[in-house]
């Protein structure tokens, strides 16, 4: 499980998933730092991204959009996106913005973590 | 009923300035066109204080009377302090009302400005008004060679009441404010014209000064039970300021927030002084963006600019003779040095070796100016406007002292420079006082609960529980008191100016009542209550200091059945509260004075913070996450609302968009936003503003709620920021500003 941090955001990876930490204030610096972490997990081969916002306070619009950018390039690769640990206030963001529509919400890292597992047993096995 | 027409563009004929500009007097102006345009009305007199200004008042009258297009035709006349014969003035009246007249009738406002002949005003005659314009010229020739001014003075004045009815009904105004002491034949005009206008069946608005206006009517029998009379008061602090910044604007004089406060105080709210001082200003060049700049600028008015000229000019017309004049300069000066010595009329009779007669026309003089204020005998001089008192200073030193001059205006400059931040410190203090005068005028035997009259019950039971909670303690408390029902109040000062030593006069005040609603003897109570500057609780010792004062107060000045009431910011310590209790006086502190304030019935003054309106300002540069300091302060300002926290986060995060999105569209090249909050009662308002461009998908639309977000979000990811406000805010506007955009967003306070 490497951690990184600097330049891009703070992530570790769990499997093939890649935990990405978003910070206080989501906007468009820390958005794009989001951004360029999640693109260098999924270049990497990562199949899920678990973006955890346990410190996360304010987002704003740019932030926001960065996300939904992520989420496309995420869909594109066949990887899964998961919110965790949205604050209730953020979580009526996101659901004012439609976010909840193509990401999963999860109550905190560990059940995101879960999830990706149970999912990833349930897939069929291809021959 | 208004005079503003927002609808229509106001004309502006005898008006110096637009309606938009015309500062305060909007009650005055109101009742002067009701009065023009109520059938049957008579007279309406103007008194009011000789700096106050009321030509203008007049001139836009007579402009909403002119844009009306009514039955009513106005007329506007001003009598010049400068010297003329009165038959002149009153051929110059008849001219003025025939060119007035027609200027309405054939609706030429520019007609009004210009001063043709009678012959002249013939030809422009309407056919309807021919034929009795030309009697009346006619009338005239043969009056006018007469040989008899009286006779000629009178039929000019009267010539107003030629108009044949149906053509309308007329409304004089007539400016006689100018009128002083003057030689008896321009007194005798002034005279015949309230004469001829209160005995003739016109409407007519007379201006005049305070002092005489109603003095000469009354001398001259005029119908004034049938007169209405309106006191023209001093503009309001804020209407002065007002003024200031509207004169400034118009003169091109550059004024800082400091000086045009400043010259509110020092010039206290004269329309007639601020204007020729702002006058002055753009003569010279001068910007009044400093205390120094505007004092030195003061006194070279004073020592013979404009202000100089026209106090000199008032003095001279007063009192002709020089050396008269000089000797009165030193009484004038040397009583002002003294007031608590208020010199006596055969005191300045001797002193000045005159007559009785002519010291009382001078006496007049003066007090009609209100440089002095005489009630037969003795003189007061120290209730003169300051801008007064500094040029009869000046002219004592140079004239009766004979100091230099260099000298003089040096001292002057300093004094004036070393006054201006006691000036605007007093200023402060008043505004800060907590009305106690005004609250105490309300007493009428209300029932209130006695805790608000006990510091000490109150610390125990109230202090510090939330306000919401205090109210309702309050409202169940059934220990109640009635008050008093006062019947005058005046300051400490009034009685007794060595008060003026312990506190500011707004601070201390003595209130007259009788309790019980009983108009007797021994219901017969005195009030005197005062408002401690103290950061702490009272010590005790400045307790005893003060009841002991207001005792003395009430034993020099004969008060029985004394009521002590004593008003600290933190109110008082236990042995200060023992010892108010042990004296019966009363011992509150501001709370507790603003909830029975507040309690008092309608039109609260003294209770400053119910449904008081909050303003924060912020002006904060754009980028490096700065949104995040406003967003701080405004989480701040909702927390004290008593927003929930759902309700703050939506708040934050509106701000937090609207402040992003003048950062990155408004290329504006100050790179500043500016931040407005204001809180009312029941909700927040937030302006975010910022010069520059206006982006194209910004228009000045009001509260549109635009196409829900969740079917833009992904398809459009622009326009995501304002969507988010729109959903976030109850009320979302752009205000129409001329230069960039201004955002105004609205939380409601719901419970």
């Amino acid at each position: 499980m490497a951690d990184s941090i600097g330049f891009f955001a703070r992530s570790r990876c769990v499997g093939t998933a890649a935990v990405i930490y978003a910070s206080d204030y989501l906007n468009k610096v820390s958005g794009e730092r989001i951004e360029r972490e999640c693109k260098r997990q999924l270049d990497s081969g990562c199949q899920a991204l678990v973006i955890d916002f346990r410190g996360t306070e304010l987002v704003n619009s740019i932030g926001i959009s960065i996300l939904l950018g992520v989420i496309d390039v995420a869909e594109k690769s066949g990887a899964q996106v998961i919110f965790s640990d949205v604050n209730s206030q953020t979580a009526q963001l996101f659901e004012m913005l439609g976010l909840t529509r193509h990401v999963v919400l999860a109550r905190d890292e560990q059940e995101a973590l879960t999830t990706l597992t149970e999912r990833s047993s349930a897939a069929p096995i291809s021959h | 009923m208004s005079v503003e027409r927002p609808d229509e563009k106001q004309r502006r004929v005898l008006g110096r300035v637009d309606r938009s500009a015309f500062v305060g007097r909007a009650d005055e102006l109101l009742r002067i066109v009701q009065h023009a345009e109520t059938p049957e009305s008579a007279g309406l007199l103007l008194l009011l204080a000789p700096t106050a200004g009321v030509s203008e008042l007049l001139r836009q009258a007579y402009d909403e009377l002119f844009n009306r297009r009514g039955n009513v035709i106005p007329i506007y006349f001003s009598l010049q302090r400068e010297a003329k014969t009165a038959v002149s003035t009153a051929i110059e009246f008849l001219n003025t009302f025939l060119t007035q007249y027609l200027a309405f009738r054939r609706n030429e406002p520019a007609l009004s400005l210009t001063s043709p002949t009678l012959h002249e005003l013939l030809d422009l005659a309407p056919p309807a008004d021919y034929d009795w314009i030309a009697q009346l010229v006619q009338s005239f020739n043969r009056e006018r060679f007469n040989d008899d001014d009286e006779s000629l003075i009178r039929w000019c004045l009267s010539s107003p009441q030629r108009i044949p009815a149906k053509h309308g009904r007329l409304c004089a105004m007539i400016d006689v404010v100018e009128r002083v002491s003057l030689p008896a034949e321009r007194l005798a005009l002034t005279d015949e014209i309230i004469r001829a206008f209160s005995h003739a069946d016109v409407s007519y608005v007379l201006a005049g000064l305070r002092r005489q206006l109603l003095r000469t009517a009354y001398s001259l029998q005029c119908e004034i039970d049938e007169t209405e009379v309106i006191r023209v008061e001093a503009l309001s602090e804020a209407e002065a300021g007002l003024l200031v910044e509207q004169l400034a604007q118009r003169h091109r004089v550059q004024v800082s927030a400091e000086v045009r406060d400043l010259l509110v105080q020092q010039f206290e709210c004269s329309p007639f002084l601020i204007s020729s001082f702002v006058q002055s200003a753009r003569e010279f060049g001068v910007s009044l963006t400093s205390y120094l700049a505007c004092e030195r600028l003061y006194v070279d008015e004073i020592m013979g600019g404009r202000l100089g000229r026209y106090f000199a000019g008032v003095l001279e017309e007063i009192v002709p003779d020089q050396t008269m004049r000089q000797s009165l300069i030193r009484e004038l000066f040397e009583s002002s040095t003294a007031p608590e010595e208020q010199p006596r009329f055969e005191a300045w009779k001797r002193t000045l070796k005159i007559e009785t007669e002519a010291l009382e026309r001078i006496l007049r003089g003066l007090h009609t100016q209100e440089f002095i204020s005489w009630d037969g005998n003795s003189i007061q001089t120290d209730k003169a406007p300051i801008a007064w008192k500094d040029f009869l200073r000046a002219r004592y030193r140079l004239e009766v002292a004979k100091e230099s001059r260099a000298l003089v205006v040096a001292d002057t400059i300093t004094d004036a420079l070393k006054r201006a931040p006691r000036t605007m410190a007093r200023y402060y203090r008043r505004e800060a006082a907590i009305g106690l005068r005004q609250s105490l005028a309300r007493f009428d035997s209300q029932l209130i609960p006695s805790v608000l009259l006990d510091y000490d019950r109150f610390r125990d039971v109230y202090k510090g529980l939330p306000p919401a909670e205090i109210g309702n303690l309050l409202d169940a408390d059934t220990d109640l008191v009635r008050l008093p029902q006062v019947v005058h109040v005046a300051s400490c000062a009034s009685f007794n100016p060595s008060t003026l030593t312990m506190c500011d006069e707004e601070r201390s005040v003595v209130a007259h009542a009788f309790g019980e609603g009983k108009y007797t003897e021994a219901n017969q109570t005195v009030w005197l209550a005062a408002e401690i500057d103290s950061k702490l609780e009272v010590e005790l010792d400045l307790t005893k200091s003060w009841f002991e004062s207001l005792m003395d107060v009430a034993k020099q000045s004969g008060f029985d059945g004394v009521q002590i009431w004593l008003i600290a910011r933190e109110g008082f310590k236990p042995e200060a509260c023992e010892f108010l209790a042990r004296h019966r006086a009363y011992g509150s502190s501001r709370q507790q004075f603003e909830l029975l304030s507040s309690r008092l019935g309608e039109g609260a003054e003294g209770a400053k913070d119910a449904n008081a309106v909050h303003e924060f300002e912020m002006v904060v540069p754009m980028g490096a996450d700065n949104e995040l300091i406003v967003v701080h302060a405004v989480e701040e300002i909702a927390r004290r609302l008593n927003f929930r926290p759902e309700a703050i986060n939506q708040i934050k995060h509106a701000v937090v968009e609207a402040f992003i999105n003048a950062s990155e569209h408004s290329l504006s090249a100050e790179r500043k936003i500016y931040q407005r909050f204001r809180a009312e009662d029941d909700k927040l308002v937030i302006t975010i503003s910022s010069r520059g461009i206006v982006p194209m998908t910004v228009e000045a639309r009001n509260g549109e709620m635009i196409a829900p977000p969740d079917e833009e979000v992904l398809g459009n990811r622009r326009g995501l920021g304002l969507n988010l406000i729109r959903t976030l805010m109850d009320e979302v506007e752009f205000e129409r500003v001329d230069d960039g955009t201004s955002l105004r967003m609205t939380k409601y306070l719901r419970p």
